[in-house]
């Protein structure tokens, strides 16, 4: 606890801070330098989130200014990994909000059941913990052998993570309750093998999944999917962002696809019409037309 | 030789002196011996000289005394004067031969006096005689004549000259004499001088050549002090000293204390290399490795290992943490329990332990080209605070000695220091990196959840705007709930009104046909009324059917209550007369209920069930028998068991086919199906029933003779109805987990132990608590945990295990059967969960059946997790590896 309120109050601090017009130039200018530069496109990501995440990194490596921030991105080489990786926001579990793998399992599956092949893309996958919950969920109810997974990813890291299929054992008793809540059929355990400080999951399970490298605000689609998983991801972007990508859902989705977003996450206007809700509370839609 | 003899100080100082006296000794001797011939030759010189004298003055005195008496008598003629002459005459001559012998030695003197003797003898021949001759005879003239011209005159003149020359040669001579004296004692003097001087230059020389020596190597052992004191302590020169006497004794000692010095400071020196080496190393393996590659050089070791501590109280043991210039990984053992061999020994005692000339072992040295035998071991603990930090082995090809033995003391006190404050910096170092990452992680939640509040924010003003949109889709939502709530009862409720719904439409079916095929009012052609009757026929299958399949899956579905109460046995004969009377008479078939004698008037078990079970064997029974008999019979065994047998005249099972009969919709063969109609249902839901009720069924049957079941009931109570239901289902999950998990054991021995180092170390001293009440289990379960170092207490049922943890609560994880006596798993659970203490102990829930609504109770009750029986080893394994791993955040 000491340690938290240690840490929470240069953040809080900072926070405080008022966000002055120079600032924003600054980091208008490291965004735009970042893309320029690298193609990194962080230009329609909500500027409040950037903003905190580039103060944090000023703060951690005690840097002045954000014009020196950019400085440090330009001319040390390894500096944006760094930074891009302060961006990528890698908050996940397994069978995260149970109540939502509850509802795909009991909603979704169903509507999947009839189709002779299934095609997932759970975009924003980060280190993959949702992505082998949903192919443990696909196994219980059948349905893996004709389902086909494309993960992904902007950051190539966190993909790398992903591959492994595997996750620290001290996180694992949330995992475990998680599992149980969202209605697991079988055993949890029967999934893993333990190994040092990580559970290995089964590989058989990552046959069906491909990982790869996308960004959402630069890729297009790569192909036509029956479920979009999206979750905790549009939360950083900013409204033109975010109509891009439901934009690219919507094309990329067959039809009567179901599309899945984080649990505080909302069809915007423009897109709400093309979706009917499939579960009370939860965020999965059926594409409609 | 000389060499050889040991000259010490006492005896070149006695020698020394010994010779001083010794020279002292013979200048004495010397000196007296001289003074005494001295003295003798004085002595000689004056006799002599005396004597000689003497004789001189008688012998002229003689001559003398011989003139004057001569003279006397011529002048008186007196005869009387004559006599001295003759005394002299007489006596001069003896003088003279006395005197002569005197100075032989002298033959000038002799001669002289020779010359005297001649002279005296002439005087008195030709003197003295004639004269005393012619005064006898009394011529005077004569006489006269003869003075006148006296030769004795002449004669005794030249006599006294020649006395007087004898005289003066004898004082001469003796004045020689003298003077001869008088240059001995003077060369006497001189001697004795001489002596004296070098009797004092010979001591001068002793002393000096003595002092010398004694001196001269002091000054050397003086000197190498100086030199060792100054030259800013080179403790390596030593002291040399050529003599063999207490100075080199002196040496020797010195030598020897310098030799202890320069150990000293040798292990001074050495243990503050070690203790700047351990400055700044911040990882006890690279610590262990530096370690062992700096001291083993300095005790010759030419290999070694660094165990360190791991683990607490009772599970401490020894870890491999670095060896030195050890074969791969092989060498050494990975890890030591305390105790075990002498490194664990070391361990607990916390001594040096070491041993010289080990031969019987394993070449442990290798280099490039061999493979050699160390020589000698040592084990040295390190301490910290009187608590063992580690232990460090070494083994060399030549022996240890003791400052290898003292080094190691001295290195290992500080030593400890630097690896607990290691260990305490590496602890440090992993906390604040858990610290970081959770700190991290915490911050990346926090991000999460500003985005959430800010899209919450935004989306208040959109649901503002919405507020009446929303509502609508509320109103409809709610109407999609109810129905949703309303086809989920539908589907609940559906087995349950299954039966109510179609035996509603069946029994007006079944009423109704029969009317028809009753025919009273004889409307009906005889074909109809075989229509109607064959509808009542189907409907009374069909009702069959349904009521058979209804109660084989509850059965199954577990979900069957039993109700205990008195069941009157005379009564039941009645109800089945009553039923089966017309059915025997329909088919011509004689029916007879035996009962025995002293049947208790009343049974206890569950009569509906009971009632069930007679009319499925008795309506099986009439079905297959087409003449004959069909009887009941009642009758009691010894061990208190109602037994109930139905036995017919029928066509009989073959024996291969008896079990499977009991099986659903199993008859015996496929065309029995068809002559005598039927699902075959029948004698199953007997058999589970029997079950259910605690007893048994058995049959006896001839092909073409007909057959015998008969029904063994105990005498129940509601209790020991949901015991034996209990003991049913754990008995068949016991078999499954003893049959497929020994096997597996002795398979994955092999495994076993690479997967230990792997798993061992989170199992290792973990405390289980196992709840389970079948023996079977808890053998193979505590032996497969045991296995794995794990400390197993065992509760054979809920209470058990309610009671144990009221005194202890110390467990790490709990593994709970369900199916149990007097306390099931459930209950136990929700009791565990009451109590504050234990609502964060993970509980495992061993299912008997893998069973959805099995883990959902499970769950429900408090369970963290479950795994189903038969266990998977492995899977237990992960599993437990999971719930015994501290977790982050939450």
């Amino acid at each position: 606890m000491d340690n938290q309120q240690h840490f929470d109050l240069p953040d809080h601090t900072l926070d405080e801070l008022p966000a002055n017009e120079w600032e924003d130039i600054e980091i208008e200018l490291l965004i735009e330098g970042l893309f320029r530069a690298y193609g990194y496109d962080f230009r329609h990501y909500l500027r409040s989130s950037l903003r905190r995440r580039i103060r944090n990194r000023m703060y951690m490596d005690g840097v002045q200014t954000v014009t020196g921030m950019l400085e440090k991105v330009l001319h040390e080489p390894d500096y944006v990994h760094k930074l891009t990786n302060d961006f990528s926001i890698k908050v996940t579990e397994m069978f995260r909000d149970p109540s939502f793998f509850r509802a795909f399992r009991e909603r979704a599956v169903p509507l999947l059941d009839k189709l002779p092949e299934i095609r997932i893309w759970h975009a924003g996958c980060s280190t993959g913990e949702e992505v082998y919950s949903m192919a443990i969920l696909l196994q219980e109810q059948g349905l893996l052998e004709k389902a086909r997974i494309y993960a992904t990813d902007m950051s190539e890291r966190a993909i790398e993570q992903a591959k492994e299929g595997k996750f620290p054992l001290k996180r694992m008793q949330t995992f475990t309750k998680n599992y149980l809540q969202a209605g697991g059929t079988k055993e949890f355990s029967a999934y893993y093998t333990v190994e040092r400080d990580y559970a290995i999951f089964d590989p058989s399970l990552a046959q069906h999944v491909m990982f790869a490298q996308h960004n959402l605000a630069t890729d297009s689609t790569f192909n036509e999917f029956h479920v979009i998983l999206c979750r905790n991801v549009m939360i950083y972007f900013n409204p033109e962002l975010q109509d891009r990508v439901h934009r690219l859902f919507h094309e990329s989705l067959t039809k009567a696809g179901i599309l899945g977003l984080g649990s505080m996450e909302y069809l915007i206007a423009p897109w709400k019409q093309h979706y009917e809700e499939l579960a009370d509370g939860e965020r999965l839609f059926v594409k409609k037309d | 030789m000389l060499r050889a003899f040991k000259f010490n100080i006492r005896t070149k100082i006695a020698i020394g002196y010994f010779l001083i006296l010794i020279c002292l000794g013979a200048s004495i001797v010397t000196v007296t011996d001289r003074i005494e011939a001295l003295q003798n030759e004085v002595e000689t010189i004056t006799t002599r000289d005396v004597e000689v004298h003497n004789l001189i003055a008688s012998i002229q005195y003689d001559a003398v005394s011989m003139e004057t008496a001569q003279r006397g008598y011529i002048i008186t003629g007196d005869e009387s004067y004559l006599d001295p002459y003759d005394k002299g005459k007489s006596q001069w001559e003896s003088n003279y031969n006395s005197l002569y012998a005197y100075i032989a030695d002298n033959s000038s003197t002799q001669k002289q006096l020779e010359e005297i003797k001649l002279t005296i003898q002439e005087w008195i021949s030709k003197a003295a005689e004639p004269t005393i001759a012619m005064k006898r005879e009394g011529r005077e003239a004569d006489i006269i004549a003869f003075f006148q011209n006296d030769v004795g005159k002449q004669r005794m003149d030249s006599l006294r000259s020649k006395f007087d020359a004898i005289g003066n040669q004898e004082v001469q001579a003796t004045k020689l004499h003298i003077m001869d004296l008088e240059n001995k004692n003077r060369i006497l003097t001189v001697g004795i001088y001489l002596l004296l001087l070098a009797a004092t230059i010979i001591s001068f020389m002793i002393v000096s050549f003595v002092s010398g020596s004694i001196v001269k190597t002091i000054k050397q052992v003086v000197e190498t002090i100086k030199e060792i004191a100054s030259s800013g302590g080179n403790l390596a020169t030593r002291i040399k000293v050529n003599s063999k006497d207490e100075i080199k004794d002196l040496g020797d000692a010195t030598n020897e204390l310098l030799a202890s010095l320069e150990a000293k400071s040798w292990i001074q020196t050495k243990v503050a290399e070690v203790a700047t080496m351990t400055q700044g190393i911040n990882d006890l393996q690279v610590l262990a490795r530096t370690f062992l590659t700096k001291v083993a050089p300095m005790v010759n070791a030419s290999f070694g290992v660094f165990y360190i501590r791991k683990g607490a109280g009772d599970q401490q043991r020894l870890e491999k943490l670095a060896s030195y210039a050890s074969s791969g990984e092989d060498a050494g053992k990975s890890e030591i329990r305390f105790g075990e061999g002498l490194a664990g020994q070391c361990a607990i005692e916390k001594r040096i332990f070491l041993i010289n000339q080990t031969k019987d072992h394993a070449p442990l040295i290798s280099t490039g080209l061999f493979q050699m035998e160390p020589r000698s071991i040592l084990i040295v603990p390190v301490e910290y605070e009187d608590r063992l930090e580690a232990v460090i082995e070494f083994a060399s090809l030549e022996s240890f000695t003791t400052q290898h033995l003292k080094l190691m003391e001295e290195v290992e006190k500080d030593f400890g220091i630097a690896v607990n404050n290691v260990a305490g910096r590496m602890e440090v170092e992993r906390l604040l990196s858990e610290s970081q990452v959770l700190t991290e992680e915490l911050q990346m939640q926090q991000e999460e959840m500003r985005m959430t509040t800010e899209h919450l924010e935004e989306q208040y003003l959109v649901a503002e705007q919405k507020t009446k949109e929303l509502e609508k889709a509320k109103e409809e939502l709610e109407d999609y709930s109810e129905q949703l709530e309303k086809s989920s009862q539908y589907k609940s409720n559906f087995l349950a009104n299954m039966s109510h719904e179609l035996r509603t439409p069946l029994n007006s079916i079944l009423i109704l046909s029969q009317l028809l095929s009753e025919n009273e009012n004889h409307t009906l052609s005889e074909d109809e009324e075989g229509y109607a009757k064959v509808i009542h026929t189907s409907g009374t299958d069909l009702l069959k059917l349904i009521d058979d399949i209804l109660d084989l899956s509850k059965i199954e579905a577990g979900k069957v209550i039993l109700t205990v109460d008195e069941v009157n046995l005379t009564e039941i004969p009645e109800l089945m007369k009553l039923t089966f009377n017309p059915i025997a008479e329909k088919r011509g078939v004689g029916f007879a209920i035996d009962m025995a004698e002293n049947l208790p008037a009343v049974w206890y078990t569950d009569g509906q069930r009971l009632q069930q079970i007679l009319k499925n064997l008795l309506s099986n029974a009439f079905k297959f028998t087409e003449k004959g008999s069909v009887r009941l019979g009642f009758d009691h065994t010894d061990d208190g068991m109602l037994a109930i047998s139905v036995t017919d005249t029928g066509i009989g099972i073959p024996k291969d086919k008896q079990k499977l009969i009991f099986e659903a919709f199993q008859q015996v063969d496929g065309k029995t199906n068809r002559i005598y109609g039927g699902t075959g249902l029948g004698l199953s839901i007997c058999n589970e029933f029997v079950k259910l009720l605690g007893g048994s069924i058995k049959l006896d049957s001839t092909l073409g003779e007909g057959s015998c079941f008969t029904v063994y009931l105990p005498l129940l109570s509601q209790e020991m109805v949901d015991i034996i239901q209990m003991a049913q289902m754990e008995a068949s999950a016991a078999i499954e987990i003893t049959g497929t998990e020994q096997p597996e054991q002795t398979q994955s021995s092999g495994e076993e132990a690479a997967e230990e180092h792997v798993a061992g170390c989170v199992f290792a001293g973990k405390k289980v608590l196992l709840v389970e009440d079948d023996a079977r289990n808890v053998f193979a379960l505590v032996n497969a945990l045991e296995n794995k170092k794990m400390q197993v207490t065992v509760a054979g049922n809920g209470r058990a295990c309610m009671d144990l943890l009221k005194d202890n609560k110390d467990f790490d994880l709990v593994l709970m059967d369900i199916m149990m006596p007097l306390m099931d798993g459930y209950e136990t659970m929700r009791e565990m969960r009451k109590q504050p203490e234990l609502q964060a102990m993970p509980i495992i829930a061993l299912t008997a059946k893998a069973m959805k609504s099995d883990r959902d109770k499970c769950l429900e009750a408090g369970a963290s997790d479950y795994i189903s029986k038969p266990l998977q080893m492995d899977q237990l394994y992960s599993l437990m590896q999971v719930w015994l791993t501290k977790q982050v955040g939450g």
